[in-house]
Formats: C-alpha cells, structure tokens, sequence
C-alpha cells in the first residue's frame, strides 16, 4: 500500500491509490481472466492424457517399463529450456512446425504474431512439459491400488469400460484431486515458458499475472503496485482453490488437502 | 478396435513426448546453412552434421563454457534438497504424529499453510527475497540461492511427506519407544527406514524443482553464481545461433534425464505403493 | 536373565480428556507370575489402560508403582515394558531375527547373547525356519507370533497384550491360545495382563479376571467364580457370549412369575428371596428349545446365526428377546414359531437396580 520507489529509500503513504489503480487495470483482469484459461485447459488436459497413459502403462502391454521411461523424461527437463526449444520449432521461417506442414501441403502459420497460434503455442508447450507430472502421481496411486476389487469385477464379467468407471475411477478419486490441485497452483504461476517462448506476446495476448507482476513489479521497478497486485492475486488464488477444494470434497469426498 | 486405439495413442503419445527433443538433438549438430535455409530433418541426407553448436557450448571454441553452471546447479541442487530433505521430514513428522496449534487452528490449517507458499508467483516474493539477500549480504552467493529455493522444496517435502507418514502405523513408533527408543531415536531408527519410498519420491521432487528453477536464479544471482537455466536464457538472450542453443538445451537437461530411468526402477519396484497418495 | 519379580501396583489412577472421562480411579495390585485377564467392551477403557501402564498416556490423576519405583514418572523408553498390539506391529524393514533382536540389543545384551536368545525364543514360538524373512512375508499368525516373541525375548517386569487373538480367524485363535497358556507360564515371571471382549479366552487364560465397564473395574477375581457369581448385570453380559439374556420378573407366592406367560415354582436358590419385581437373567447355552406348557412361551425367530459348531438363535418373545444356543448347525427361517422355555434352577437373579441377588451356583 505504500508507494516505494527504489531509487530513494524511505516510505511515501500512498493510500488507496494503489488498489484504486488496480481495480480500473484493465491488463491486470485480463491476465487474470487468461489466467483461468491458461490453468484450466492444460490441467484438464494433463489429467486427461496423463491418465489415458497411465493406464497404458499401468498394465497391458511387453514393452510397458520402457514407455514409462520415455513418457517420464519431459517432467524431468528445464521448462525455461524448453520453451527456447518451443520457439525454435515454431519459429515462422525455419521452424520445424511450419517446415512439417508444408510437407504436407498446409500453408505456414504465423505461431507468434497471431494470437489463437501463439495460445496452441504455449498450451502445447505446457501439456507437453506437466502432463508427465500427472502420469507419475497417476502411474503411483494405479501401483498400488488394492488388487481384490479388480479380480471380483473379473470374475463377475464387467467390461473393462465399466470396471473403470465403476472400480478404478472412484478408487483413483482422491488422488486425482490431489494431483489437480497441486498442477493448479503450479500452473497459476506460469511463467518460464511465456517468458521464452512468446513473451507475453503478439501485444499482451498471453500475458499471465505471473508475468504480468514481473513487468511491473520487477522490469519496471513499480514495486509497491505489484506488491498490492500480488496481494490481490493471492486472494483470489486461495478463494478459488479453497472453492475448488470444497467441490472436490463434495464430489468424492477425499481426505483434505 | 480398441487395439488400434491403444496402439495409436501410445505411438502419437511417444511421438510428441520426442518430437521437441529430437529436433532439438538433431539441430545442435546442423551447420549454418541447414538451419537458416528453412526446416531440415535428416542428417546426413539433408545436412553433414558438425559439432560447432557444441564446441560452443563447451568452451572449445571460446564462446561460451556451460561447465561452471552445470556445477553451480549440482551445487545448489544438492544442498537445497539436502536441507529441505533434512528438515522436511522432521516437519512433517511432528505434523503426522504431534498435534499443535492454537484456537481452531489446527495441523491441517498448518499443512495447508506450507503450500500456500507455493501459491504466490514467484515475481511477488522475488522482491523480498531480494531484499532479505541484500540485507544479508547474500546475493548473487550459493548460500543465498540455496536458502531462498529450499523456501521453495520444503512445501513440497512436508505435503508428500506428512501423506507418507500418516500411512505408516503409529504403533511402530510407540513399540519402537516401548523397546527403549527415545522420540528420535524411533524416528531416526525405524521411522526414516520405513520412510525411504516417501524420501525418495520427495526427494526426486526437490531435485526435478530445483534443478528447473529459472526464476529465482534469474532475479538473485547475476555473474557468480549461474544456474545451468540461466545460462541457457542468457545465451537465447544474446544472438546465439539456434544450433548453439539447441547444443546448450540437450546439455542443460541431459543430467536430470537420466532421473526418469531412477524414478521408473522405483516405481516399477512397488516402492511408490503408499507413496503418493 | 531373570526378570525382577515385583508388583505393579496401581493407585486410584484416572484418565479424562476435555469432554470425556476414559478411566475413572482404578486401583488394582497386580502380583508378578501370574495372568491378569481384563475383560469390557470394545470402549470399556482396557486399551486405555495398557496404554497408561506403558506410559503411551499420561494419568491425569493417581499413581503407579512397580516395586520401589514410580512408574508414572519413568518416561516410556526407560520403563522396561513390553506391549502386544492387536494389530501385528513388527518392523517391516527387519527380518523376523532382527526384530527379536531388537529390544535385547537396546537394553544392551551383547550381540552374540542377543541373537542366542532371539533364536530360542523364535524356537519356542515355532518360527525358527522363517528367521531370515521379513514380517510381510508371514501369515497374521506368525506375524503375530513374532510380535508375541519380541514382547516375550526381553522378559520384562510387565507385559502387557491387547487383544492379540483379535484380528484371527476363529481356528487359529484356539489354536494359539492354547501355546499362550504354556508359553506365559514358563517365560513371564512378571506381571502379565492379557485384555480380550472374548469371555472364552479369559476363563481359559486367566488367573484372576478384572471386569472393565466405563473406564472403572467392576468386579474382579477368580475367572470362574466372575463367571458363576457376576456381580452385576454389566458384568453378566461382559463375561458371557452371547450376552446374558435379561427379562423382568416377579415373585410371588412361591412362583417366579415373568411375562405372565412363563410361570414355574420358585427354583431351590431362590426360595429365601422375597416377594416382588427382580429382573433374571438366563445364559444362552441353558434355554431350553421346547418344553412344558407352564413354563414355556412361543416365540418367533428374529435371527439365526451359526458360530463356529453352534447356532445362536433369537427369539423374539412378549417379554423381550431371548438369545439360545444350540449345539450344532441347524436350519431356522425368519419368522419360524419356536417354544422357548426357561431351566428354572439355572436363573440368576438380580435386583431391580442391577445387582446380584442369587446366582444357581455351580
């Protein structure tokens, strides 16, 4: 709340003035509002693929030690890194998307001036870095599920479709909200690939609060205003994720994060 | 049908998880002209592949050597893990067993309290942190880094750890007390034994985090302590040809890659039943 | 090594938290050699006071003495007790030798002397060949056993078992309950307490049998005298399985009269008794299936159940419902009209406010 200038020490009171700013920020409530996309999309999706691998992997197939390796390697690989990596694939002139499409007869994209591309950009680079995340935690709670339930299911002739709505689903409840949970703080604070890869870019199309904070707070020393911002952020965070936790509790009724 | 399914899911999947990578692998040995001259896949038949990307990397050529940070980040990783292992556990052994609070708030009010920490983005806790350094003399030191990224493993540590403990029976402890163990001593004889699946997923979390941080390295640390991240971005920040920077990306996650192989030996063993929950 | 032979003794010890009360002024001299059997339902305050004695919980008021000592301010690891949980605690990470070990080696045997008295003990509880294995490798039972072993190898001054047989299948339960007995007597000179609901294993195991109800002791002594002479009708239905069946009663003019329905001559060990309500109560194993049409009552089954070789039938009667037990496996439906009638001579008789007024004796 008060106004502190880096360049000479010392506190000036600025009031509201601060929260008054913020409140008629329109970038702040955007970011926030691309915020909700950015960790909505790519955690849904995460859990989706990620569960989708991780029961694959869980049983079925020879070869299954050696796919779990592979689908294990992009949780374990610098996402600031990877983002470089990101850009150079979908650099417009000589990145390896275009360069593949074109192979196949589809014009160019313009990954990083347009903003739909830009988004698929990042929201591809995210699936990519975090959904081995949720098939580790997945891969784990599958392991060691109790294996009585699943042999009577056999026994009584259920389908696999509905011993896994039925049995593994339910089983998998508490777990799962555990791993959503944890994947939504982590992806509140998106930021080293936005960072790399588009910049917050084309204008501010892509811009999280997260990067949105840094730019104020950190690049352009405006530190009280993106204290009072932070704050703000952190309110809605734990209200939402407290919200969050209250539906999930109600759906499955887990034991409390 | 379902055969199809699964085989083509597990193919498109394996595809993509490798698609970053192999570009990346494949451009750090092209030579200029296969890059700028637009996309190229195949080396020998599109381009004679060359090791200037890495002789760049690697100071041969003088460019830039990624030797120091990659032992800057070992470093930080290790000590940062090291404590956040060392006291994570004892947190989240008193929290499993020992019930403390005041008023309604309670040990679930104190987990839930430790991860909120990881809550806020870094940006907002970067300036205090800078602050705290500064005043204590310690930025741009491993010491400095290490405390302010151990700030950020302990939540992680205390939340898996305090799931891991809660399963393991109180009554081992008791009998361990019974049998003429003090509280440490049962903790450190027969708790931490039991606890070593939990330790080691915690653990391989604190490295994987660790290892990746970008930002905090970014902000506290300028030209004597460079994380292996931060190099890499310092070198994407300056005109470095791509081939270099994919040479740099291959090098900066290669150490931890080795990891997934550890963490499957693990997992395949059973030792995460009861890990994760 | 020679366990000290002294007595536990405790003094009007009491246990209460902010809102309940789970033992209440208990003061007991327990003798070393012999078996205390604690008996009580599932929250009678038997678990609460093992825990006590080995110092897992703090009494809130009271002492405890073991010989000169005083024990309540000893803290845990220096008490020297021993404790068999219901659950089969071992430690995993150890193998069924080390576990043994264990306590021998933190109370500072010598290696080569621990692991020859780990050995004979695993000899005398009949684990010798899975030495080398780990807890998760045995059965309940073994598991059990090695618990049992490690409590047993250090030869403490108090050993204290908590519903061991608890969490096995009805054959094994005889079947260790019977090594027990043999295994107690020759090994513990100490103080033994055994706590069970499972009146079968008191009357077999114990040396003198403490009554639990409500975090206090209600009765103690001679396990079949409890059992031949409960002092109340709490007592009645704890030490008896299935529990004693209670209905109200009266006597009148030489006749026990109950339900106006079942009528009989006031039986031989009632007779100096007065006249007026008493309520009686009849064990499951002594109604009688059938009878005479004075003393009998029809009733309707409201449940069958077969336990091990016997069947529990329950009858549901004007007066209440009364629990049988028939020796054999029999075939009843829900509903099915049965003829239930009471052995006069066998009626315990109690006091409209619960406590004993005669027993048949033996």
């Amino acid at each position: 709340m008060a106004n502190w200038n880096v360049s000479h020490s010392g506190l000036d009171w600025a009031g509201g003035a601060n929260w008054a700013r913020m409140f008629h920020d329109v970038n702040f409530w955007s970011s926030l509002f691309r915020l909700f996309y950015f960790s909505f999309i790519t955690t849904t999706l995460q859990y989706i693929l990620g569960f989708t691998a991780a029961m694959y992997a869980w049983k079925g197939f020879a070869s299954r030690r050696f796919f779990r390796v592979l689908w294990l390697v992009p949780l374990m690989t610098t996402p600031s890194v990877m983002a470089i990596v990101w850009r150079s694939i979908f650099r417009e002139d000589i990145g390896a998307a275009n360069g593949l499409l074109s192979k196949i007869g589809i014009d160019p994209i313009a990954w990083s001036t347009q903003i739909f591309p830009a988004t698929v950009t990042i929201t591809i680079a995210e699936v990519w870095q975090w959904t081995p995340f949720m098939f580790l935690i997945l891969l784990a709670g599958l392991l060691s599920l109790p294996k009585e339930q699943f042999l009577s299911a056999e026994i009584d002739g259920a389908t696999p479709w509905r011993t896994f709505w039925s049995i593994t689903f339910p089983l998998m409840a508490p777990i799962s909200i555990g791993a959503i949970i944890i994947r939504l703080i982590e992806a509140s604070k998106i930021f080293d690939s936005i960072f790399n890869l588009t910049s917050a870019g084309p204008g501010n199309s892509t811009e999280t609060p997260a990067y949105y904070l840094y730019t104020r707070g950190l690049r352009e020393f405006q530190i009280s205003y993106g204290a009072t911002m932070g704050l703000m952020y952190l309110i809605l965070a734990i209200l939402t994720l407290t919200i969050l936790g209250q539906i999930f509790a109600r759906v499955s009724k887990p034991r409390g994060i | 049908m379902k055969k199809i399914l699964k085989y083509s899911f597990i193919f498109i999947w394996s595809t993509f998880v490798l698609v970053p990578l192999s570009w990346a692998l494949v451009t750090s040995f092209k030579p200029p002209a296969a890059v700028n001259n637009g996309a190229t896949f195949i080396p020998w038949l599109q381009f004679q592949p060359t090791l200037d990307g890495w002789k760049d990397i690697t100071g041969i050529s003088g460019y830039a050597n990624l030797f120091p940070p990659l032992i800057n980040s070992a470093t930080v990783t290790f000590f940062s893990t090291l404590i956040s292992l060392t006291f994570g556990c004892m947190a989240a052994y008193g929290l499993s067993r020992f019930s403390y609070g005041w008023k309604n708030y309670k040990n679930p009010d104190i987990i839930f309290f430790f991860i909120s920490q990881r809550i806020m983005p870094p940006a907002v806790l970067a300036v205090p942190f800078f602050i705290l350094l500064k005043t204590l003399h310690l930025l741009d030191t491993k010491l400095g880094l290490v405390l302010v990224l151990t700030s950020g493993l302990m939540p992680i540590v205390v939340w898996l750890l305090v799931d891991f403990f809660n399963q393991l029976p109180k009554e081992i402890d008791e009998m361990a007390m019974l049998e003429g163990c003090n509280p440490f001593e049962a903790f450190v004889r027969t708790i931490l034994p039991l606890a070593r699946p939990g330790l080691t997923v915690a653990g391989m979390f604190a490295i994987i985090f660790g290892w990746n941080d970008l930002f905090f390295a970014l902000v506290l640390t300028f030209t004597n302590v460079q994380t292996l991240p931060v190099a890499v971005v310092a070198l994407n920040g300056t005109v470095t040809p791509f081939w270099t920077l994919s040479a740099s990306a291959i090098f900066s996650i290669l150490p931890l890659v080795g990891l997934a192989f550890v963490v499957e030996r693990f997992l395949s063993k059973g030792g995460f039943a009861g890990a994760v929950r | 090594m020679k366990g000290s032979t002294v007595n536990l003794d405790l003094r009007s010890v009491s246990v209460d938290t902010e809102t309940e009360v789970i033992l209440k002024d208990i003061s007991f001299k327990f003798e070393p050699g012999k078996i205390y059997v604690l008996i009580g339902r599932t929250t009678s305050g038997k678990t609460s006071l093992m825990r006590t004695i080995a110092g897992l919980i703090e009494p809130t008021d009271g002492e405890i003495h073991l010989g000169e000592e005083r024990l309540d301010e000893v803290p845990i690891w220096d008490r020297g007790i021993a404790m068999v949980y219901q659950q089969f605690i071992n430690y995993p990470h150890r193998t069924v030798l080390n576990n043994v070990e264990f306590p021998l080696l933190r109370a500072g045997v010598s290696k080569a002397d621990a692991k020859a008295q780990a050995l004979a003990m695993l000899e005398k509880v009949g684990l010798s060949e899975f030495k080398d294995r780990k807890p998760s490798q045995l059965s309940g039972g073994q598991q059990q056993r090695v618990a049992i072993a490690r409590a047993l190898v250090r030869n403490t001054r108090v050993i204290l078992l908590d519903e061991p047989l608890m969490n096995l299948d009805y054959k094994l339960r005889e079947q260790l309950r019977e090594e027990f007995r043999t295994l107690f007597k020759g090994t513990a000179d100490g103080v033994t307490i055994y706590a069970t609901t499972e009146p079968s294993e008191a009357l077999f195991l114990g040396d003198e049998l403490l009554v639990m109800h409500e975090g206090r002791v209600i009765q103690h002594g001679k396990p079949d005298f409890v059992f031949e002479n409960p002092s109340s009708i709490d007592v009645a239905q704890i030490v008896n399985d299935p529990p004693m069946t209670i209905l109200d009663a009266e006597i009148k003019d030489g006749k026990v009269n109950i339900g106006n329905l079942i009528t009989f001559p006031t039986p031989a060990h009632l007779k100096s008794e007065k006249d007026g309500k008493y309520k009686i109560g009849t064990r499951a194993s002594e109604v009688i299936l059938g009878g005479s049409e004075s003393n009998s009552e029809e009733g309707t089954v409201s449940l069958s159940e077969v336990s091990g070789s016997e069947t529990l039938l329950y009858v549901k009667l004007n007066v209440g419902e009364v629990v049988l037990q028939l020796e054999g496996i029999h075939d009843y439906q829900i509903g099915q009209a049965v003829t239930i009638s009471l052995a006069p001579n066998r009626i315990f008789l109690f006091n409209m406010d619960g406590t004993l007024c005669a027993a048949p004796g033996n």
